[in-house]
């Protein structure tokens, strides 16, 4: 123990010391038990086969770490739990300590700890600061550590006694300290990262040398002596500044490494090239030490769980190679093969393929490969995000969209380039300019990752921030993007092919209101503009022209029934939002996607239910407010709109589902930018309720059978009701519900005050883009279903009534109120005649009245009542249970019937 | 009043407490067909009544409380009572029974009839034919044997003639409810009828004297009455409420009857399998017997084939019985009615 560090840290600088310490110590530390060893650290990066002891203690040395990291950042929390891991630890290493001796490292973390605890227990301000846990922790560590230390408490006290073995590092400890830099620990943890991996990988092709090369054993062993001369040299130059030995500890790695793949290679070139890579490899070591530096300790220890220098190290051409297609193919296979597997750095496998990019133009290689180098940049993009859940980081979208643009110019720039998936690996041309070049790859599945991964992004993003905006900007450049790549397919693609890229340009089309044909529509075709027309429409075609010529492709090429499906969704959407009610009502009706949707998969049915809802707003901005009650139905009905539609998940069910499945849902919601508004739609549907319903209900007010057309519209009736103080109303419900009850009243002023005021127009009016239009469309329809109220409410109390008074009252030409008036009489609705020459109503008044109505239903009831008595009395004819019935059922069965009888005659003559 | 009530108040106690003794007697002494003859009710505990409804009872919500009184020879005294307290969900752990006696023994403390025989119920258009009713009325019947039930309608009242009516269960239906089985067969046995079920007893009220001489005073003093709730012409509200209860009931019916059908058909049924295995049995023993084989052991039917649960009748009773009420509702109040229209008309002839 003091042999290594009185030597070592006399002649070491402090960064390898550390090194030494926390690797190599175990080995070549105590009490020169390996008195073999010519030089501890080069023993330790000679991959040997580790030791028991060497395990142990490089578990103890990482726990160790761990503390002082702990220590650093004041977590006790963390602190508590690797003392604890480090007492197991110790305690499955007694055998060997037993064997070596208290390791003095060990005995250093105790002593320290305990310093360090004691200290924080004084700073009375320091521990008020902290947080609970780590409070709790702090005292719980402070017992156990003063327990536990007391095993140990004569090497401690002998540690503590020893200032001069260890003043050297304790100084070196404060210089570092002082610094404020975590040097130590970043070289630490460089060190013992490569030195450990080193050992990992050395092993596999160390071995498998051996076995598939033996006559190169000699060759290894002389390189080995050669890296001992190298070391002995790095050593000897007593300046050596950490930088550069770990630059030769990496080369030591990196020639084992490299040793796989170039092992055709002969050794001078290897030689040569481990030189260069020294070279770089310092480089960028000691521009990750200067990054390093910048963040603090936090940084490190994504390093050392990466195995991320593995990776890297074989993918740098040598200087000198010639760069041909076949090498950088195999460069490529070489980044490729790591993809996918745990522990790939994946920036820096993207960082790799896209020097490889410009190797292989710089190199002037050719389309072909840099095509499909290319290729392997977008999957690998794509692949940064091991989970599906999460998105793309913004920078990462970016490059992502560079990346296809550029591939797209290419491909675009060179006819000749085929691609497809269904080349062969094998068959693939890249380089052969007299045939035409073959790529494998599918710009499509890209582009349709590329949609996918937007969407994720939009779906990530907070809608309400400036951020989304920003986000939502891309959504040009990815429609251009398809645009392209529609175009490329166009001419080179199948079908199929072209189908899928339709889809997508449809699905970036559908939702969108196209306000320059609206405008274009609004102005009707005169001589006067006629030349500015013509520009407007050079500028691009219609949307629904657009729609129309990529939905006619699909249904007339498509083979899959999904891509159709969402074709027919989005098109009948694209209709309904352009207000072409009965194009789209039309299209609907022709799928009989109505019959089968429910076997679709859940996207297409949020498309579906989105369209449905669509189409719904469009029959009402038409003022078809059946349709429109019957198409908002099913999504209304089920007070799930939010979730049918794709726009959120309630919370309601939140409990119903586990994780994984509200993972899932989440995944399908619909962007924010695509949002049907809720508000709307709920508004649409209760106003077309309140106009079906409050004209049936007052038809049918004494009607026990009566249904309801609307069950959530009763609803909120029924919550208005319960008010205890009825306010003005506020919300949108709120002013649906009152403007009903004016109605009910045949009150139309004031039913459409409720309907048509400011809070309303901002609320739900104002979203439809032509908002007049509807408003008057919407005071139409109150007018005339107050009129129908009005006299499904009142006929009893007239006995005439004038037709112009009526169309005064209600503010509607005489004809109108005519025509209403005589469809109900048509309809049996109203019990009265038209007197023409008077221009007045004649009520007949051959209504029934309440009790009337109710006296009927009894009878009703009652005579199925005594149905079912007799069939109870027929099981009599059987000997079974009736007997105690008999009297009984006689006696009901003689009322019954007698009751029956007053029923049919009740019937025969109604109006007594 | 406040004048009345305390008449009442000081007047009953000092009758009853003399008779008290022999009347207790007499009332169990003769208590083999029924206790109680006829029921006298002192003005005051009506007044209390109704006072106890219009400040607690509203709409279908019904007000209860206990009577007060004594047994004297076959009439049944009510001279007092006091009102449960209102159920709220808060006060889940209160006890009614401490609150009674706590009650009991205060009025007693000041010297009023402090025996429990019976308790009064509050009712919405004639609706009180319950279970809940049944149970309560038959604990008391069982417990004192003279107790009645009162319902007081403020419906009718309110339409100018004071509802006030005093049940009892008849011996019959206690003793089927004793019993606590509710089979066809058992109801059957007992022969109850809906009709059956409840005897109403005729009502007396009575003041004292000294009231009956208050009153008199005071019907001279105040001005003319100018209610005339009795003359109200109006049918429709009282007929319609009646109507929609009666289809209720009427519904509740069908579906008993079709429960009941349903369970005829079934032990039906299984009354056929069973026999269908018996005979089955049979035939096998016989070939067994003819080959000299041993008989197959006798199985136990009842295993095999569980009859099935019968459905409770008592139900479907108390529906009959409601009905029934709600008929006589009708009936009375269409009576009164016709008889008001007609002097309507009479009255409209006459002037014009």
């Amino acid at each position: 123990m003091s042999r290594f560090f009185t030597t070592g840290s006399d002649s070491e600088s402090e960064s390898s010391l550390s090194g030494e310490e926390l690797v190599t110590k175990p080995v070549g530390g105590n009490y020169g038990k390996q008195p073999l060893l010519l030089s501890e650290d080069e023993e330790d990066t000679k991959r040997v086969v580790r030791s028991a002891k060497d395990k142990r203690f490089e578990e103890l040395t990482n726990l160790i770490r761990t503390i002082r990291n702990a220590m650093k950042i004041r977590d006790v929390t963390k602190c508590l739990e690797e003392f604890e891991l480090l007492g197991k630890a110790y305690g499955k290493a007694k055998s060997i300590v037993d064997k070596e001796g208290v390791p003095r490292f060990y005995i250093r973390i105790l002593a320290d700890l305990e310093d360090y605890l004691n200290e924080l227990w004084e700073d009375k301000e320091g521990k008020k600061k902290m947080n609970k846990n780590n409070a709790k922790a702090l005292s719980t560590l402070r017992q156990k550590i003063r327990k536990y230390n007391r095993d140990f408490e004569s090497h401690i006290t002998n540690y503590k006694q020893n200032p001069e073995q260890s003043a050297d590092e304790d100084a070196e400890k404060n210089e570092e300290d002082s610094e404020g830099s975590s040097d130590e620990d970043e070289d630490d943890e460089g060190v013992s990262a490569t030195a450990f991996l080193k050992k990992k990988s050395d092993a596999p092709s160390g071995e498998s040398r051996k076995y598939l090369k033996k006559l190169e054993d000699e060759d290894e062993d002389s390189e080995d002596s050669e890296d001992d001369e190298d070391w002995d040299t790095g050593s000897t130059s007593s300046d050596s500044d950490s930088e550069e030995e770990e630059g030769k500890q990496t080369v030591l790695a990196s020639r084992f490494l490299k040793k796989a793949p170039t092992t055709e290679e002969d050794k001078k070139a290897a030689e040569k090239k481990r030189e260069d890579k020294a070279k770089k490899k310092h480089d960028r070591k000691s521009k990750r030490l200067d990054e390093e530096e910048e963040d603090n300790e936090g940084g490190e220890w994504e390093r050392v769980r990466g195995g991320v220098p593995l990776v890297k190290k074989p993918k740098m051409f040598a200087k000198g190679t010639e760069i041909t297609h076949a090498v950088v193919i195999k460069k490529l296979n070489e980044i490729l093969q790591a993809r996918g597997k745990k522990g790939t750095d994946r920036a820096a496998q993207i960082e790799l393929l896209q020097l490889l990019v410009q190797i292989a133009s710089e190199n002037n290689l050719g389309e072909g490969v840099i095509v499909k180098i290319k290729f392997n940049i977008i999957a690998s993009l794509y692949d940064y995000n091991p989970n599906l859940a999460t998105y793309m980081k913004p920078e990462m979208w970016q490059k992502c969209l560079d990346c296809i643009n550029e591939l797209m110019d290419i491909l675009f720039a060179n006819p000749n380039i085929f691609v497809g998936e269904n080349i062969l690996e094998e068959s693939e041309n890249l380089h052969n300019a007299d045939q035409p070049l073959r790529v494998r790859g599918c710009i499509l599945t890209l582009v349709e990752r590329m949609d996918e991964e937007f969407t994720k992004i939009m779906q990530n993003t907070d809608p309400h921030s400036q951020e989304y905006v920003e986000h939502l900007k891309d959504e040009a450049q990815v429609c251009t993007i398809i645009e392209r790549v529609q175009r490329y397919l166009e001419e080179k693609g199948t079908t199929d092919e072209i189908c899928r890229v339709y889809l997508r340009r449809i699905l970036h089309t559908y939702y969108k209101f196209d306000y320059k044909a609206h405008q274009r529509q609004l102005t009707p075709p005169e001589g006067s503009s006629k030349s500015e027309q013509d520009q407007a429409e050079n500028e691009g075609e219609d949307s629904a022209v657009l729609m129309e010529r990529l939905c006619k492709y699909i249904y007339a090429k498509d083979r899959t029934d999904r891509i159709r499906t969402c074709a027919i969704l989005c098109h009948i959407y694209h209709h309904a939002l352009h207000s072409r009610w009965y194009q789209a009502r039309d299209l609907m009706l022709m799928s009989h996607l109505q019959d089968n949707i429910q076997h679709a998969d859940p996207p297409v049915q949020i498309l579906y239910n989105r369209t449905m809802v669509q189409l719904g707003i469009c029959a009402f901005r038409q003022g078809l407010t059946k349709d429109a009650h019957n198409a908002l139905l099913d999504i209304q009905s089920s007070g799930r709109a939010k979730e049918l539609l794709g726009q959120g998940l309630l919370l309601r069910s939140l409990q119903e589902r586990n994780q994984e499945q509200e993972k899932v849902e989440r995944r399908r919601q619909v962007p924010f930018h695509l949002h049907i508004n809720l508000e709307l739609l709920e508004c649409v549907y209760l106003v077309s309720a309140m106009l079906l319903e409050i004209p049936y209900m007052a038809a049918h007010e004494s009607d026990a059978r009566r249904r309801m057309i609307s069950k959530q519209f009763h609803h909120q009736l029924r919550v208005g009701e319960r008010q205890p103080l009825l306010g003005p109303p506020e919300s949108m419900r709120e002013h649906v519900v009152a403007a009903s009850k004016a109605m009910k009243m045949g009150d139309w002023k004031t039913c459409h005050s409720f309907i048509i005021n400011e809070k309303m127009n901002g609320k739900v009016w104002d979203l439809f883009p032509e908002a007049d239009k509807v408003r008057t469309m919407l005071v139409r329809k109150i007018q005339e279903e107050s009129l129908r109220t009005y006299l499904f409410t009142y006929s009893s109390v007239y006995d005439s009534i004038s037709m112009e008074t009526l169309s005064d009252m209600f503010e509607l030409d005489l004809p109108t109120v005519h025509s209403i008036i005589s469809k109900m009489i048509i309809n049996e609705e109203l019990m009265a005649s038209l007197d023409q020459p008077t221009q007045t109503v004649v009520m007949h008044r051959t209504e029934p009245t309440a009790q009337q109505n109710l006296a009927l239903q009894l009878a009703e009831k009652l005579g199925s009542l005594v149905e079912n008595n007799e069939r109870v009395f027929d099981h009599k004819q059987g000997t079974y249970g009736g007997y105690f019935r008999d009297q009984k059922d006689g006696y009901r069965k003689n009322e019954g019937y007698m009751r029956r009888g007053g029923y049919r005659q009740q019937q025969s003559q109604t109006a007594y | 009043m406040a004048s009345r009530k305390e008449g009442t108040g000081s007047a009953a106690p000092s009758s009853s407490s003399t008779t008290g003794a022999a009347g207790k007697g007499k009332g169990k002494g003769g208590s083999g067909d029924s206790a109680v003859k006829q029921v006298q009710i002192d003005g005051l505990v009506v007044l209390k009544i109704i006072k106890h409804y219009q400040e607690e009872g509203q709409g279908t919500e019904v007000v209860q409380g206990v009577l007060l009184g004594l047994v004297v020879e076959d009439r049944l005294e009510i001279t007092n009572c006091f009102p449960f307290p209102q159920h709220t969900e808060d006060d889940a752990d209160f006890d009614e029974v401490q609150y009674q006696m706590e009650m009991m023994r205060s009025l007693r403390h000041v010297n009023i009839d402090h025996l429990h025989v019976g308790w009064y119920q509050s009712t919405y258009y004639g609706s009180f034919v319950t279970r809940a009713l049944l149970d309560s009325q038959f604990s008391y019947q069982h417990a004192i044997e003279e107790s009645v039930v009162l319902i007081y309608d403020p419906i009718k009242t309110a339409q100018g003639s004071l509802s006030l009516k005093a049940y009892r269960l008849t011996p019959k239906l206690m003793e089927v409810c004793k019993e606590k089985d509710f089979s066809p067969e058992a109801l059957k046995k007992g022969n109850i009828t809906f009709e059956h079920m409840f005897e109403e007893v005729p009502i007396v009220i009575k003041n004292s004297h000294l009231i009956n001489v208050l009153m008199w005073e005071l019907e001279k003093k105040s001005a003319v009455a100018d209610k005339h709730e009795l003359l109200s012409l109006a049918s429709s509200n009282h007929l319609g409420k009646t109507l929609q209860l009666l289809m209720d009931r009427v519904d509740e019916m069908s579906q008993d009857i079709v429960k009941y059908n349903t369970y005829m058909r079934n032990t039906s049924k299984q009354q056929q399998q069973k026999h269908q295995y018996q005979q089955r049995r049979q035939q096998e023993n016989m070939q067994r017997q003819s080959r000299g084989e041993p008989p197959l052991p006798e199985e136990d039917l009842s295993k095999l084939f569980k009859p099935h649960q019968p459905p409770a009748r008592m139900d479907s009773l108390l529906i009959a019985g409601q009905i029934n009420t709600y008929c006589q509702n009708i009936k009375e109040f269409t009576a009164q009615n016709l008889g008001k229209l007609f002097m309507a008309q009479a009255l409209q002839e006459y002037n014009s």
